[in-house]
């Protein structure tokens, strides 16, 4: 009897379907309105109710309520990444009505630090980076274009189902914009490896399997990685269900190619708006040219002949060949070749050729109303000689790639024909040439033209990596890879997703879109959990589920199942708002408690799962540095733009085959926010990774808080710490004027929002006055005395 | 006043410390700092025959076949076409078409173990008594980065923990001051897989790889602020951790214990790593013994660098040097000119290196790995008809060195075919290798795992088998 029951059980529990897999019970159609609750009350809300019944269950107790400054800093940390103001503090200690609370919170959420913040933790699952990863590395300048499409959606809180669409499928849309293009970015982070004699397929491969892992692992938190090379272990997955999913992303036309093709000119409204003003100017400019007097000649397409070999480069250049010798002879062969007319020749233009060690001729006819004089721009790859009307004018032996301008030649027009010959000689690798007439006394509106050209190119926007799938008639056919190797394929698989999750509707595409809109159905039991478990693993340090990574059988099981449903159904009825989420989850009572730890937190709840105490835990990265900023008053606030490069130390990029420098920005971009620093796969910044950041090589699904000596002497000697600490101490010292005690006060709420007690300020006085003693001067002992500040455990950790 | 503040924090910094002790102390044990005292060395699960290691890391793969490997054979091909069964499937990265044998371009001398060298290695060539010879390793990877990341991560990609970190994470540090795993890198550039190459990956930050440079200040943001004296930095000190320990007493977070206990390392380190690195105190026998040069960046310095950090308990020293990738595409890059140029770089400082830990009774204790992330073809690559002689990227066979810590002595395990192509006796895989270095340093490859994404990791993936004929 016991036998069978134990059975039974073991029957039941193998065929139950793991606990996340189950749909998500009751799901909320319509947000439930968490009312303004009073503080202290547990009952306003079910997101605390859970809480506290899982508390009482283990014999504990919610914390008292934090005092209204350490939850304005919390809050504010959280949702804006930035600490408040002593002027914001003042605000919220003066705002005696109710709901003052859900007002800062509005504020916050409506702010563009917000959206700043929260692009800053999907950076890291995109695994944005400005670099293409691998061995050379090279810098993708143009990325910040996705980074700022990420802020803009959550600028206007774009609902997470459509958030999800665009990135992975917004190229499938029917009339697609650029924005919606833009999007598919996201998957365009993966690695491009341009190292020497690699196998392009074997990259694809890779990067494909990375979009699979990273899609995976973002909305469904399962890793189905193990499953590329052999049937999952412990989760219900076989190989060919990953060639499945592999199938959905095997379509893109992109190709492991060195110049991350396909990419899409990508203009910001900035670019919009300037480009109108140089079309503008341009065409005033080319009309100005039309008015403008003087001969102008009419020109004969060119007629070109080549590649004649020489024995090598000299010879080539050196010796006369037969137009050389005989006169151009345009209807006969000379040296064996015949001379082709080449309309394809466009004036004004770099053209390039293959042929090394060989002569290249080329002629036109440039006929003249009347005697006057022209200009010619020249350019070539690499010696150039000219003959004009019979008489050689130039004979330049160079090594050198083609551009414009590099000769300028003035003609004598005769009136009629005018015979203009040019022989280019090639050394080794791909030769060329440019030409260009200018009527005498055009130069400087010729000029004008070409620099408003190079503008208006320029301001043609950012070509940015984006997903594109091949045509109908290019269409790969998807083959499992026996275990593992792009090399071994065998049967032939289509799209499908794996059988143990909810069917995909028939009327679906079988295409990334499909994918893409059955990750954010209703129906998928994981999605909305995975994301809820996220987002409160952001605000509380660790999930409700510990493993953010992994929803399968070997993560954690939820310690809080029916709180982690509630907040699912909470997202998924707000039509995915995450504002909505973050505001409900903000406004409880669980996370107002105050973070402070006596001996019954320790003994029961040293880890604080059961939510006995509010969250605290050290700031990342990103957040220490702003905050120093902020605090200083130097932080440059600018939305988005070009990546920048603050202060590193020097000799940090060494890649090899790479000629990309890091220059310390010396205006504002000095002083931007930690998530417009560029991001180097092989070399992030140093500061960063001491705190836990990764290097992006793929995406980042959780940041493990470490606490090293390393850390320590960042904050004591990186410029991006210290320099703050000077300007601290010089404003302090300044509000002080004859009285220490002011200033250190001034400092100490500056930085931590709360006057210091007597005992903390005067061991700052202590310090500050010891230093004088010993001859420091003043701004440097106050310099000394913020940096101890910056530096406290109470700064550095989030209350 | 001020006087009576001044004992009132004392006392309470005095109690806290008293009464938090045993808080404090378990939370660091805890956080696995960089390990306080000699008692927060991890055990080794079984008896080590090496306690640290120094591997040497030639970026770019060295022609080990032209210095460890003599073909007469070949020599006898030398300049004829490439037998047709040689060229069946094979992926070359840079051959094109058909290409053509490349004979030894250099003289061999005899070495003190009596195999034969090349004559461009004439110090090391008297020490292989103490070095045991592999010919016959080979790999899964022939581009550089991918090869790099397999040879010590195990895995061709980015993104798992080096060797060094999993050495770390097994077996914490022996010195209270110092990082367990140190990085240098000669020869003017990084390795191909960048920095990835010491990622701690998953692993805690705290087992990533430090770097110790070899100009500006010898670890990052370790130097104060200008006008920040030693005093200075003390003094600033004192009333960082008397203000985190009125804080901690408030809050009861242990973290900031951790925090304060983290920072005295800092300030430590600041002492302790100027002196480990300070070679200028080595006498002037020990400076010609290697060729180093006090303030210059060199692989001999690095290797002098190496037994210093050696000396004082570092677990895992990791040497860089760039510079052979001998395609002969130019004399930048071939097999006459610059290669010549990278032995002499190399010789006379890795001879020392095993002289200096001989002497000094650390050889027992130190393994010492050397040795590329794959081989050369035996063919000439002849880039886009180069004139320059130089070889292609070769998985199938390649050799490496090994010495010290329990390995044997003067031994050579493996051998090549008769065109160095091809191994025929014993072949040895990248994972092996591993495997074996864990071996000896009492740790059981199979059994040193971290659970991430779902599934137990370790650095020999599922493959690997510890090689006993390479051990004493």
């Amino acid at each position: 009897m016991i036998l069978a029951c134990w059975f039974a059980a073991s029957l039941t529990a193998q065929q139950q379907e793991h606990w996340s897999y189950q749909a998500i019970p009751h799901p909320v159609t319509s947000p439930e309105k968490v009312a303004t609750a009073t503080p202290g009350d547990w009952s306003k809300s079910p997101l605390d109710g859970y809480v506290l019944h899982a508390m009482k269950a283990r014999g504990l107790a919610p914390s008292p309520p934090a005092d209204l400054a350490t939850w304005l800093r919390r809050v504010t940390l959280d949702l804006s990444g930035l600490p408040p103001t002593t002027d914001e503090l003042d605000a919220f200690l003066k705002d005696q009505q109710a709901g003052s609370r859900e007002r800062v919170v509005d504020r916050l959420l409506a702010s563009d630090a917000y959206a700043e913040r929260w692009t800053s933790w999907w950076l890291d699952l995109a695994r944005y980076a400005d670099s293409q990863g691998y061995e050379k590395d090279s810098l993708r300048r143009s990325m910040w274009r996705y980074r700022d499409w990420v802020i803009e959606a959550f600028r206007s809180d774009m609902p997470f189902d459509q958030f999800t669409i665009l990135q992975l499928a917004g190229d499938l849309l029917p009339a697609a914009t650029v924005e919606q293009r833009l999007a598919t970015a996201f998957h365009r982070q993966t690695m491009t490896n341009t190292e020497g004699g690699t196998d392009n397929e074997e990259f694809r491969v890779a990067a494909v399997i990375d979009r699979v892992d990273t899609t995976m692992s973002v909305w469904m938190g399962s890793t189905l990685g193990c499953a590329q090379c052999h049937d999952h272990k412990y989760d219900p997955f076989s190989q060919k269900e990953f060639f499945e999913l592999f199938a959905f992303f095997d379509q893109t036309e992109d190709a492991d190619r060195d110049n991350d093709a396909p990419t899409m000119l990508a203009p910001t409204l900035a670019d919009h708006a300037a480009v109108k003003v140089i079309e503008l100017e341009l065409s005033e400019a080319r009309n100005e040219l039309e008015q403008h007097g003087g001969v102008r000649p009419t020109m004969s397409p060119w007629h070109m002949l080549g590649p004649v070999k020489g024995e090598d480069f000299d010879d080539a250049r050196d010796r006369k060949f037969a137009p050389e010798r005989d006169g151009v002879l345009l209807h006969r062969e000379q040296e064996g070749q015949p001379w082709r007319e080449r309309k394809d020749l466009s004036d004004g233009k770099v053209h390039t050729w293959n042929g090394s060690n060989s002569a290249f001729y080329l002629h036109r006819t440039l006929t003249s109303k009347a005697v006057g004089k022209a200009v010619l721009s020249l350019g070539s790859d690499d010696a150039i000689a000219v003959w004009w009307n019979g008489k050689q004018l130039l004979h330049k032996n160079v090594a050198r790639g083609a551009a414009a301008a590099q000769e300028m030649l003035t003609v004598d027009l005769v009136a009629g024909d005018n015979e203009l010959l040019l022989k280019v000689t090639n050394g080794g690798g791909i030769g060329g040439f440019y030409f260009q007439m200018w009527g005498a006394g055009e130069g400087k509106l010729r000029e004008r033209i070409q620099k408003l050209e190079k503008d208006f190119d320029q301001r043609l926007g950012p070509m940015v990596p984006i997903l594109r799938n091949l045509p109908a008639d290019q269409r790969r056919t998807t083959r499992i890879h026996i275990r593992g190797s792009f090399l071994d394929q065998g049967d032939v698989v289509h799209a499908a997703t794996p059988a143990v999750w909810p069917a995909m509707p028939k009327d679906f595409t079988r295409n990334r879109l499909g994918l893409a809109r059955w990750l954010m159905s209703p129906d998928n039991p994981l999605t909305a959990r995975v994301l809820s478990n996220r987002i409160w693993s952001e605000l509380f340090g660790q999930g409700i589920v510990l493993t953010l990574e992994d929803f399968g059988s070997q993560g954690d099981k939820p310690s809080h199942p029916e709180l982690l449903d509630w907040l699912a159904g909470q997202f998924m009825g707000s039509n995915w708002s995450m504002r909505h989420l973050l505001r409900t989850i903000v406004l409880s009572e669980t996370y107002s408690q105050s973070s402070k730890q006596n001996a019954t937190h320790r003994e029961r709840d040293p880890n604080n799962q059961w939510l006995s105490r509010g969250p605290s835990f050290r700031l990342s990265a990103e957040q220490l540095r702003d905050q120093a900023l902020a605090v200083a008053g130097l932080l440059h606030v600018q939305l988005g733009g070009k990546s920048v490069m603050p202060p590193q130390p020097g000799g940090i990029w060494r890649q090899i085959y790479s000629g990309a420098k890091w220059t310390d920005a010396t205006d504002k971009d000095r002083f931007r926010r930690a998530l417009y620093t560029v991001w180097r796969r092989t070399s992030p910044h140093p500061a960063m990774l001491m705190f836990d950041a990764q290097s992006r090589e793929a995406c980042v699904l959780r940041r493990r808080r470490t606490n090293t000596p390393l850390q320590a002497l960042v904050l004591w000697n990186d410029p991006q710490f210290h320099e703050p600490a000077l300007e601290l101490g010089r404003r302090a010292m300044a509000i002080a004027g004859g009285d220490a005690a002011r200033g250190i006060t001034w400092l100490w709420r500056q930085c931590l929002l709360r006057e210091p007690t007597p005992l903390e300020a005067v061991r700052l006085l202590d310090l500050l006055k010891d230093e004088q003693s010993r001859g420091l001067a003043g701004a440097d002992a106050w310099g000394m005395v913020a940096s101890v500040v910056i530096c406290l455990d109470e700064f550095v950790t989030k209350r | 006043m001020n006087h009576l503040s001044q004992q009132a924090i004392q006392e309470l910094c005095r109690r806290r410390f008293l009464g938090g002790s045993a808080l404090s102390l378990g939370s660091i044990a805890m956080h696995q700092l960089l390990q306080g005292d000699d008692d927060k060395v991890k055990k080794p699960p079984f008896a080590p025959r090496a306690k640290n290691v120094i591997y040497m890391h030639m970026e770019g793969a060295p022609p080990t076949l032209d210095m460890f490997d003599r073909k007469p054979t070949l020599d006898r091909f030398d300049g004829e076409k490439c037998p047709d069964e040689l060229m069946n499937k094979e992926r070359f990265a840079f051959i094109k078409g058909h290409p053509k044998m490349l004979g030894h371009k250099h003289g061999w001398i005899r070495a003190s173990n009596g195999i034969e060298m090349c004559e461009l290695f004439p110090h090391l060539a008297q020490q292989m008594s103490d070095v045991t010879l592999v010919r016959s390793m080979f790999t899964d990877q022939f581009n550089h980065a991918p090869a790099e990341h397999l040879m010590f991560a195990g895995a061709p990609r980015p993104g798992r923990p080096s060797m060094g970190s999993w050495m770390s994470y097994g077996l914490g540090s022996e010195n209270r001051d110092l990082p367990a795993f140190v990085v240098m890198v000669s020869g003017g550039s990084l390795p191909s897989a960048g920095k990835a190459l010491w990622s701690s990956g998953f692993l805690p930050s705290l087992h990533q790889g430090v770097e110790f440079r070899s100009a500006g200040e010898p670890v990052l943001y370790l130097e104060n602020p200008p006008g920040y004296d030693r005093a200075r930095r003390r003094r600033s000190l004192d009333a960082l951790s008397d203000l985190n320990r009125i804080h901690e007493a408030r809050d009861g977070d242990p973290e900031t214990a951790t925090r304060i206990a983290q920072a005295e390392l800092a300030f430590r380190m600041q002492a302790s790593v100027p002196e480990a690195v300070d070679i200028q105190s080595e006498t002037q026998e020990v400076h010609d013994l290697y060729g180093t040069t006090p303030g210059k960046a060199s692989f001999a310095n690095n290797c002098l660098l190496a037994r210093r950090l050696v000396e004082r308990g570092v677990r895992f020293v990791q040497l860089f040097d760039s510079g052979w990738d001998i395609h002969g595409t130019s004399p930048g890059d071939d097999l006459m000119t610059k290669f010549p140029s990278q032995a002499k770089r190399i010789d006379r400082p890795l001879a020392a290196l095993l002289i200096d830990l001989r002497r000094r009774g650390l050889l027992d204790d130190t393994l010492l790995v050397w040795g590329g992330e794959f081989g050369r073809t035996p063919m000439n690559e002849a880039r886009n008809g180069s004139k320059f002689f130089g070889r292609d990227h070769h998985p199938h066979c390649f050799s490496m060195l090994m010495a010290g810590g329990g390995v044997k002595r003067g031994a050579v395990i493996g051998a090549t075919d008769e065109l160095g192509h091809a191994i025929v006796d014993n072949p040895i895989h990248v994972h092996d290798l591993q495997a074996t270095i864990l071996h000896l340093c009492g740790i059981d490859h199979e059994k040193l795992t971290y659970k991430f994404q779902g599934r137990p990791f370790r650095l020999t993936d599922v493959h690997g088998k510890v090689r006993k004929e390479l051990l004493a």
